[in-house]
């Protein structure tokens, strides 16, 4: 990446959910950064955070969710101090937002038409009609047949993969930055999945946004990001280029999680079988215990005394490389 | 659409038909002999005189040609006679009608009017002082039954404060019949009102309208709103059979001259004629009523309408 400046910068974003005794933190100073044009996927287990970081960008936490600190800068705007005049601005507008499940994630009563107009009026101050016609243009962007059609139409009358591509068209609609997609494919049939991914790529290429890709099928990562961002428990614990980072993982997590991808490529050496797919030990820890350690120790296979009471820092490997592991990173 | 309409009317016309023969054969449920029970009030009839008032009725006839007896003569607008004032019963119920009407939709415009914007205002700061105080006063309006709501309200503003009159004809005393009328409905459909906001605020598709950036205001009437109105629309047509139900009792509290108190009096005089043409009447409105409620409903909710 040369030569690239930040877009989208977040510093030891921390978030809690609850109050009093009952408080747990379920992101701890998540740090990272997205520069213009690029993928970041972040990668990690369910309850790791990912989407809970994607909904504090976007200022749309759940009532019991709290942001206790931190910073995210868009541009040289912090998001997290934004007046909610400007928040509400800027969503949409300078950020937007593609959801897991299309079906639930548009409104049923009102026409796909409606949909895609109504951040363009509001946003831009476009008139119905210019409206219109920039919806058409969108339409016929995600790859969607007979646009006029499609306008009329309300979600129930698509498919899985037209919404979802709606739901990128209505994204896309006030040419945004940066697009925060939130498995974007994983509530579809896995030939949907191609083609979404297919649009997404040909959408960075021709329009040049950058994407905060959050998922946890490594499959989607490996085609799509420039850069991956491993989440675990709430902590970021590697950040590498895509290639380093399936290439050389240096955080245990991370060689667990590559280890169980399955893969009919690699066979056991010196034999036609193939390889046993290996597989994470336990589980997630419950945020509500937690220690001051790594989280990962009680699944780690190389960790020590100082793993349980200590949480490592991020340690650069090199310019693209950090991890946060006393054993890998020193 | 047309063909929703269609085949909703049919199934309406079905329900009107059902309801026709119960209230046909109603005559044969009482116990003992109607017949010499609704003659039994004036003098002790003869024979001949039980065989006549059995032959006019019809009661003399097989079953199944009473039914159609009775249906060819609803077909061509008459609906037999009083037993008593010997009126057409047709004309008896139509001239009672707009006064019923008129509190009917007034207590509805109440229950509608005011039990929504609360519903919705309670789901909007649920959890807040004012959503409880106001869901106590839902469960306090669903709890108190409206002959005694009535009698308190005309105690407080008629006998106490002198506002509005106890009874009449005129506008100022349809309020407090309407009011009674409306404030139990008025709690059924603000609490209705307010569970559906509350689902429909943790739908996904609220969460994307905000990550459209749209303004809270756009948010909750563009998108919430409808979708919560779909729920709301089902329980209004229940509600209105209650409310029809109610204008009897709250009628009859108020002297006010509408079907309800007409129904009363052809209770209590036995006059079955009467009693049979209020029956099917009622009927009929609640299965219009619903008609127009599911065409509303398949206009607010495209998943039904369009195919």
């Amino acid at each position: 990446m040369p030569v690239a400046t930040d877009l989208l910068d977040i510093q030891d974003l921390t978030v809690t959910f609850g109050g009093g005794s009952s408080r747990v933190t379920a992101l701890h100073g998540v740090s990272f950064d997205l520069r213009k044009g690029e993928t970041l996927a972040l990668v990690g287990e369910s309850g790791s955070g990912k989407s809970l970081t994607a909904l504090s960008i976007m200022g749309l936490l759940p009532p019991e969710g709290h942001v206790a600190g931190g910073r995210v800068m868009l541009g040289s705007e912090d998001l997290l101090t934004q007046s909610r005049r400007d928040l509400v601005r800027t969503r949409g507008s300078r950020v937007s937002m593609v959801f897991q499940e299309p079906m639930t994630s548009l409104n049923p009563v009102l026409t796909v038409g409606r949909q895609l107009t109504e951040g363009l009026e509001f946003h831009r101050g476009a008139t119905r009609a210019a409206a219109k016609a920039r919806a058409l243009d969108l339409l016929k962007l995600v790859g969607l047949t007979q646009p006029e059609r499609r306008m009329r139409q309300y979600p129930h009358q698509l498919s899985g993969g037209m919404r979802q591509r709606v739901m990128i068209a209505m994204a896309l609609a006030c040419e945004p930055d940066l697009i925060i997609a939130d498995e974007p494919t994983t509530a579809l049939d896995v030939s949907i999945q191609a083609q979404i991914i297919d649009l997404m790529l040909d959408i960075k290429e021709r329009l040049g946004t950058a994407i905060l890709l959050i998922t946890h099928d490594l499959g989607v990562v490996a085609e799509m990001a420039d850069r991956i961002a491993v989440l675990y428990a709430g902590h970021v614990i590697e950040i590498a280029e895509s290639l380093t980072l399936f290439d050389t993982p240096r955080h245990p997590y991370t060689e667990g999680l590559l280890a169980a991808v399955p893969r009919l490529d690699v066979l056991v050496a010196g034999t036609t079988a193939r390889v046993r797919l290996a597989e994470l030990p336990g589980s997630v820890p419950s945020p509500a215990d937690r220690t001051n350690g790594c989280p990962f120790t009680p699944r780690c296979p190389i960790a020590t005394a100082r793993c349980a009471a200590e949480m490592p820092p991020m340690t650069p490997l090199d310019a693209a490389h950090s991890v946060a592991c006393w054993e890998r990173a020193p | 659409m047309t063909r929703f309409i269609l085949r909703r009317l049919f199934t309406a016309l079905i329900t009107l038909i059902i309801s026709s023969f119960l209230v046909c054969m109603l005559i044969h449920l009482i116990p003992g002999d109607p017949v010499a029970m609704m003659m039994a009030q004036n003098s002790s009839p003869t024979p001949e005189q039980l065989a006549a008032m059995r032959h006019m009725l019809g009661l003399d006839l097989p079953l199944w040609q009473q039914y159609f007896h009775y249906v060819g003569r609803l077909l061509t607008g008459d609906m037999g006679r009083s037993i008593f004032g010997s009126e057409p019963v047709g004309k008896l119920l139509l001239e009672r009608l707009p006064n019923t009407f008129a509190l009917a939709f007034a207590g509805l415009a109440i229950a509608i009017g005011f039990g929504m914007p609360l519903g919705f205002f309670a789901a909007y700061k649920k959890g807040s002082w004012a959503d409880s105080a106001l869901m106590a006063f839902a469960v306090a309006g669903v709890s108190v039954p409206n002959f005694w709501l009535g009698l308190m309200l005309v105690l407080l503003f008629s006998m106490t404060l002198g506002w509005l009159p106890v009874a009449g004809e005129d506008w100022r005393s349809m309020i407090l019949p309407a009011v009674t009328l409306g404030v139990t409905y008025m709690a059924i459909i603000a609490r209705m009102t307010r569970s559906a906001m509350i689902e429909v605020f943790s739908e996904d598709f609220i969460r994307t309208a905000r990550a459209k950036g749209l303004p809270e205001s756009i948010v909750m009437f563009r998108h919430a709103l409808r979708p919560a109105m779909i729920s709301v629309v089902t329980i209004i047509g229940v509600v209105f059979g209650y409310l029809m139900g109610g204008a009897v009792v709250v009628e009859n509290v108020f002297s006010w001259n509408g079907l309800g108190r007409l129904a009363i009096q052809a209770i209590n005089y036995r006059d079955y004629p009467l009693i049979q043409g209020f029956i099917l009447l009622f009927a009929t409105i609640i299965v219009v009523m619903s008609v127009l409620l599911d065409i509303a409903y398949a206009w607010l909710d495209p998943r039904i309408s369009v195919q």
